[in-house]
């Protein structure tokens, strides 16, 4: 009711002000500060432009023009954004909005622009916002910066999951907000907001940064999760990604990556692929070799005194790395690996027998071990209690079920769509000047009887 | 022109007859210049564009033994057709007549043969040419256009006949059925040229490939033959056709045949055979799509780091 009164103002508000526009002229532009009836004309025009794409257009070109006028009268603005509808008027509002928060902004009125934006986001129109993504994105970041301000980043995690979606131009996009989202949820600790979506495979990159950081981050939020499987591939491809020089993010992410590595796998090699980029390959083990590859190399021995002493003798350095959680986890992983080996060689063994040899304290402690084992499916074992003693068995699965079937199913039809892509990057790659250049090169020592005549690859 | 013959005799046809026409059909046609388009496009576009000419029709002479009421058609040999004097090259005709006779005592010229959709009256001057080599010689009709949907063969013999039209006694041109002999040689040659390209499209490169097209095919027949089943069941049942019993039982009785085994084994069997499989095409997929990925590495690496090891481009295998 209110809304509609409101609405007949404006209206009479739109026809006094467009007589008035008549006489007025254009807007001033970036030097002279703007008066108070010119963003009033800008508002009208926001509402009277934002009915059809082209109006839309038009409108979006004379923001751009005004943009720098707006700026400089970030303080007074905040009123005007209460006339104009977030999900209709999106474009306009997103301008005014902007420039509100381009100046330094203070603690209360930091709370309160959380509000709006928040509010903003999650009723914007996608279509309209999509004219000037960059803006929109960096209007997010400014967001981001506010929530962290007032110490609240819960509060930013639902509107930024809910930007990315819209500034997305399809979900195999990466855009400057997946980092940056990703870093809301960490730092708010709700990691399974986080996991929905690592769930999108990324295939369009436009900033390596991006890559680098949302890789980054994704696999802490795995290792917050448990899912280690999934933190290895994310920090892998941190570690491999193509990099002129090597930067920060992937020294932490090496790091992580050993970790991680031993508490999955067991084992760690330093060695990288050789689709990493060879300035990764040279550098990155001389970072990380104290302390993380050495810890490794102890691990890899398979005695646990060794290795708490390891550790405790290189406690702050782990420690200024924020790395100690993850290490203790290595540790812990250390009796599980010595518990698995054991399944190798006996059938049945007595829960005291198990605690000696991987040095626990007691059979009671072992019992707690192997149950928990049992229950995270490391492990098949039956734990009699009245003897005490543990039957090792084999793994139940046969992979006879139809789920299994749907699985394998799913897996081959994903590794299809898959393979076309790598098809078509193969032939975009040799279709590239600078690889055709060096190969060109290369070429000219091979004689003809050289090439044999079998393809070198067989087109399913 | 259509009734069938009363003469009684039984005709049968060769398949090297019928695959020296068309054979005869397609090289003039792609001969011709400007080439021509398939005969559907020019019957929907009449001659109304101008571009399309109309496709060419062949003749020529078919050779055979006759052996009292049959006549077994084995072999055919092409003919120029000569416009100006609306007749076939006799000069030609006699040579070669000669030259079989020296390798095949035992053929006669039968007939003639053309190639078009329905026999025509200007056919009927040529027939009666031939009647001096064969008082009864057989006309053998082959349709060039491609119909999916038919699924006899577009060959028809004719006869001619004296009939009685209008008080004139005319020779028209009867229709006569005839069967198909084959033999080894020539049912191999059959099999190689109907394998050359499947009919569902796709290059069947390798035998299991051809094998596994064949078996979908199969399976696509007959799951769309059941759903017609099916279809008409659910109509029946909802009343809108009048139930028939005979049906009834007979689809009843099918379905009592089937699965002959139902049991727990046979179906962990089964799956368990069923995933093997598609593990192995898993795994012959990730085999592809390594290399595809070691090729693109390869190729990454070349073009943009700038310390790259200078190896040469080795094979995969």
């Amino acid at each position: 009711m209110e809304a509609g009164k409101r609405k007949t103002e404006e209206e009479q508000q739109t026809l006094v002000d467009r007589k008035r526009k008549a006489e007025i002229s254009e807007p001033p532009t970036t030097t002279t500060t703007v008066t108070m009836n010119a963003v009033e004309t800008l508002v009208t025009q926001i509402q009277g432009l934002s009915g059809s794409p082209n109006d839309v257009v038009a409108l979006h070109a004379h923001l751009n023009k005004v943009d720098e006028a707006l700026r400089g009268e970030s303080a007074r603005l905040l009123p005007f954004l209460d006339q104009i509808d977030p999900s209709i008027h999106s474009l306009g509002y997103l301008y005014l909005l902007d420039a509100c928060t381009s100046g330094p902004v203070s603690k209360e009125l930091a709370a309160n622009l959380v509000l709006i934006t928040s509010r903003f986001i999650t009723s914007c129109s996608t279509e309209q916002i999509r004219l000037a993504p960059e803006k929109f994105t960096g209007m997010c970041k400014r967001f981001k910066d506010q929530v962290l301000l007032i110490e609240a980043p819960m509060r930013g995690v639902a509107p930024l999951l809910v930007a990315v979606r819209k500034v997305q131009p399809s979900s195999e996009h990466l855009t400057s907000l997946h980092p940056d989202f990703l870093q809301l949820c960490l730092l708010a600790k709700c990691y399974k907001t986080g996991l929905s979506l690592l769930e999108d495979d990324i295939f369009e990159v436009t900033q390596p940064r991006d890559l680098f950081l949302y890789c980054y981050y994704g696999g802490m939020i795995c290792i917050g999760q448990k899912h280690f499987q999934k933190a290895l591939e994310l920090l892998h491809n941190v570690v491999t990604a193509p990099m002129t020089s090597i930067n920060a993010i992937a020294v932490e992410a090496y790091k992580k990556y050993a970790l991680v590595s031993l508490i999955d796998n067991g084992q760690f090699s330093p060695g990288l692929p050789k689709y990493a980029s060879s300035s990764a390959q040279r550098n990155l083990k001389n970072f990380c070799q104290q302390p993380y590859i050495e810890l490794a190399n102890t691990y890899s021995t398979g005695k646990i005194a060794e290795l708490e002493t390891f550790v405790q003798k290189h406690r702050e350095k782990f420690e200024s790395d924020n790395n100690l959680g993850l290490v203790k986890q290595v540790v812990s992983s250390m009796y599980k690996r010595n518990i698995q080996r054991l399944t190798q060689t006996y059938l049945t063994l007595s829960l005291q027998d198990i605690a000696n040899t991987v040095q626990l304290n007691s059979a009671k402690e072992a019992e707690m071990h192997v149950l928990q084992m049992i229950q995270d499916g490391e492990i098949f074992a039956t734990i009699n209690q009245k003897d005490g003693m543990v039957r090792f068995l084999e793994d139940p699965e046969q992979y006879k079920s139809s789920g299994v079937i749907e699985r394998i199913d799913s897996s081959i039809q994903r590794l299809m769509t898959l393979s076309k892509k790598l098809t078509n990057m193969d032939e975009q790659m040799s279709c590239d000047s600078l690889y055709l250049a060096k190969a060109g090169r290369e070429r000219q020592r091979f004689d003809f009887d050289d090439f044999d005549s079998v393809p070198q690859k067989f087109n399913m | 022109m259509a009734s069938s013959s009363s003469s009684g005799l039984t005709f049968k046809l060769h398949p090297l007859v019928m695959v020296n026409i068309s054979d005869h059909y397609t090289r003039v046609k792609s001969q011709m210049n400007p080439p021509v388009t398939s005969t559907s496009c020019s019957n929907t576009n009449g001659n109304g564009n101008g571009a399309p000419a109309p496709p060419p029709r062949v003749y020529g002479c078919v050779i055979g033994v006759q052996r009292g009421r049959t006549v077994e058609i084995f072999n055919s040999f092409e003919l120029l057709y000569d416009s100006a004097t609306d007749s076939l090259d006799r000069a030609f005709l006699l040579k070669k007549q000669e030259l079989y006779k020296k390798v095949f005592p035992n053929f006669y010229v039968l007939g003639w043969y053309s190639t078009g959709s329905d026999a025509e009256e200007s056919d009927m001057h040529i027939h009666k040419a031939l009647m001096d080599i064969n008082e009864s010689p057989v006309y053998v009709l082959l349709n060039p256009a491609i119909n999916h949907a038919q699924k006899d063969l577009p060959v028809t013999i004719y006869e001619s006949e004296m009939h009685v039209i209008d008080g004139i006694p005319q020779l028209i041109f009867v229709n006569s059925s005839y069967t198909i002999e084959t033999v080894e040689a020539e049912r191999i040659s059959v099999d190689h040229v109907a394998h050359l390209k499947p009919s569902d499209g796709g290059s069947a490169a390798t035998q299991l490939a051809a094998h596994l097209t064949s078996i979908h095919s199969a399976i696509k027949m007959l799951n769309s033959r059941i759903r017609v089943l099916h279809h008409y069941l659910v109509a029946m049942q909802k009343g809108e056709i009048p139930y028939e019993n005979s049906l009834l039982r007979q689809v009843s009785s099918l379905l009592r045949r089937l699965p002959a085994i139902e049991s727990e084994k046979f179906q962990d069997d089964f799956l368990m055979e069923y995933s093997d499989t598609l593990l192995i095409t898993y795994l012959a997929m990730f085999t592809n799509c390594s290399s595809t990925m070691n090729e693109l590495v390869e190729k990454f690496n070349t073009a943009y780091d700038r310390h790259s090891r200078r190896g040469g481009r080795t094979a995969f295998i």
